[in-house]
């Protein structure tokens, strides 16, 4: 029997909270689509896509209205396309793109992930021919996705690879200049890259995945907001401790993880398609009380970026792993805190009053899913700078086992403090200053891999 | 087989009572089934299900109901059961909806949402209510089996409850069991 208190606090948690299921990201393979030639792979990728994601947007809503949760994304994710298109050449792999856009506008999705490629240890001429198409794919179609693995905890970080990423970014950027550099908006770069992440840009269908698999993203950052604020003024803040916060997040994180599981649990039941995941990721969205910096002030500092934040966010992440992970039967993806600046208003007004730095940021994202997510540079960064930045945070992750990955958005024409907005969910920002420009130039020209770290003798 | 009787006891509320009356059924050699029992401003009320051999009436039960000490007397009503407890309980709705209505408490809400429901051929299987200060909430646990469209049902839900001044929440229970319970599937 369902106690009163019980059902009165998941009602304040659907009613006042805005509690949503980010996201649900059918995951499909797409390795038996290989043709003889372009043309006849991309009409098989498009069927197969049609056939496997048709009834999937319609099964989300019919869902979603009988629980009255709403769904707000509904996403594809595919197998990293360089693997699909092995021989393809860079216009090949253009026009996989175009297949997948169509393939993602048919469905009825919002957004398609898996333009992808992993090439963490070394690249073949099909990953080089991909990388240089990722700036054409991008600026051409509209629901598309691309991310790349560039290291790994077992290979290392491939700096040949790192080195065309950099100037990848800044051409993503130039060719979509007129929307602000947005095409770098849609590419993201990995460490430790899972395979069945739900969440944008990084979601792909890994090698290791079955034929098709749904995981779902839940998140919700201002649930966990309000319900710190309801246990601090009905206990006070003298009477609590860290550990009562860290307790209150966990059980919050448990309700919100078990929405999500069951509204995943419905569609993929409806659908006859194998569960995956629950992602358990605090994912801010720029609505005004769904941010995860308000939950950094909320639990003592004035501003995010302040001494401390690093402290506060690792006891989040945790406290949100904890409470998420017993919810759930099978959880995956990236499960943590996500500090996407643009998306998080509360980040990006730290941004702006130079309370939050690059350099606290990259600290922040030792203890946090995923990494420097989401931050507009000035458009005058070069690009062994940008291929620097991406390798410290790479490095980040191969050493400490975890997956880190940099959204950089170098906006043309614009420099620090000017602001610059994309929209919807991909939120606004004043852009970010970057230090020491231009004096890594030498590290990046070495090329090579920095080999596999060590995996004991860890202090 | 037997007989099955359903009972309903009132009475003031006093520690013992739930023996004494489960030792009546028992005396009788009644099989209890299911029993419900709550206790709302020191008044104690019981609703239960037992099973008694073929001679035993329902007279014999309230009689032996009569013999209990209390300090008003012993409200009980006797019927025997005309379809079996198993049947009954078979026909629970998998599609049972939970309904919080919040708002200022004044006189006529319990009803205006109970013949909402009516209206629209929504059975109430439970329902709670508190007060709270000014504050009047109630929790009501519905059969939709019989709706057609729950999207429907929201929206003339919302405008008769706004009316009301009333703040209501509508959501399948298993959302509840979701977020409540250890066990989900």
């Amino acid at each position: 029997m369902l106690r009163s208190d019980h059902i009165l606090a998941t009602v304040e948690m659907i009613q006042k909270e805005n509690l949503d299921v980010r996201a649900v990201t059918m995951g499909i393979n797409l390795l038996d689509c290989r043709g003889g030639v372009v043309s006849e792979t991309c009409r098989r990728v498009e069927e197969k896509i049609g056939t496997a994601a048709a009834r999937f947007v319609e099964t989300c809503n019919k869902v979603s209205q009988k629980y009255g949760i709403p769904v707000v994304n509904k996403r594809i994710s595919v197998t990293p396309i360089a693997f699909v298109g092995a021989g393809f050449d860079r216009q090949g792999f253009v026009e996989l793109a175009l297949a997948l856009d169509r393939a993602a506008t048919a469905a009825g999705v919002d957004i398609l992930g898996g333009f992808s490629a992993q090439v963490e240890k070394g690249m073949t001429a099909t990953d080089r021919e991909y990388i240089a198409s990722i700036p054409e794919a991008l600026a051409r179609t509209t629901k598309l996705c691309a991310s790349i693995n560039i290291a790994s905890s077992q290979k290392g970080i491939n700096m040949d690879a790192l080195a065309l990423i950099g100037q990848t970014v800044k051409d993503l950027a130039e060719i979509t200049r007129e929307q602000n550099g947005f095409g770098a908006a849609k590419f993201v770069v990995f460490c430790n890259q899972p395979g069945d992440n739900p969440f944008m840009a990084g979601a792909i269908h890994g090698l290791e995945e079955a034929d098709l698999v749904l995981n779902v993203g839940v998140s919700g950052p201002g649930v966990i907001a309000r319900a710190l604020d309801r246990l601090i003024s009905a206990r006070g803040r003298e009477n609590l401790g860290l550990d009562d916060i860290a307790e209150e997040i966990k059980q919050t994180t448990f309700r919100v993880t078990r929405c999500g599981e069951l509204i995943g649990r419905k569609v993929s039941e409806e659908m006859g398609i194998e569960f995956g995941v629950v992602d358990l990721s605090l994912a801010p969205t720029p609505t005004v009380g769904d941010s995860v910096g308000e939950i950094l002030e909320i639990l003592g500092v004035d501003v995010v970026g302040a001494p401390g934040s690093t402290a506060i966010l690792a006891m989040l992440n945790d406290a949100v792993k904890k409470g998420g992970i017993f919810a759930s039967k099978a959880v995956g993806g990236l499960s943590g805190a996500f500090i996407p600046v643009m998306e998080d208003e509360v980040l990006a007004a730290a941004v702006g009053s130079g309370a939050l730095c690059l350099e606290k940021l990259e600290a922040m994202t030792c203890v946090c899913s995923v990494g420097l997510d989401m931050i507009p540079i000035p458009g005058s960064v070069d690009a062994d700078t940008i291929s620097a930045i991406i390798a410290d945070e790479m490095a980040l992750g191969m050493i400490n086992n975890k997956t880190t990955a940099v959204r950089l958005i170098p906006i043309p024409g614009k420099e620090a403090g000017d602001l610059v907005s994309f929209g919807g969910l991909f939120g606004a920002s004043p852009i970010m200053p970057v230090r020491n420009v231009g004096k890594s130039s030498r590290f990046i020209a070495w090329g090579g891999r920095i080999p596999a770290p060590i995996h004991s003798f860890k202090n | 087989m037997g007989k099955q009787m359903v009972m309903s006891v009132m009475s003031k509320d006093r520690p013992g009572i739930v023996a004494d009356i489960t030792g009546v059924i028992y005396k009788l050699q009644g099989d209890l089934a299911d029993l419900n029992q709550s206790v709302l401003c020191d008044y104690f009320t019981m609703i239960l299900i037992a099973t008694f051999e073929d001679s035993v009436t329902p007279e014999d039960v309230v009689a032996a109901f009569s013999h209990i000490p209390s300090e008003t007397r012993l409200e009980v009503v006797v019927k025997e059961m005309k379809i079996p407890m198993e049947i009954a309980k078979a026909k629970r709705s998998p599609e049972t909806y939970i309904l919080t209505a919040q708002g200022k408490n004044k006189s006529g809400l319990v009803h205006r949402i109970s013949l909402f429901c009516y209206q629209h051929g929504i059975n109430i299987l439970d329902l709670a209510t508190t007060l709270s200060g000014d504050q009047y909430t109630m929790i009501l646990q519905l059969d939709f089996s019989a709706v057609e469209s729950v999207d429907d049902i929201r929206s003339s839900l919302t405008s008769c409850a706004e009316e009301a001044g009333l703040s209501v929440v509508l959501q399948h229970e298993d959302i509840f069991k979701a977020t409540s319970e250890i066990t989900l599937f």
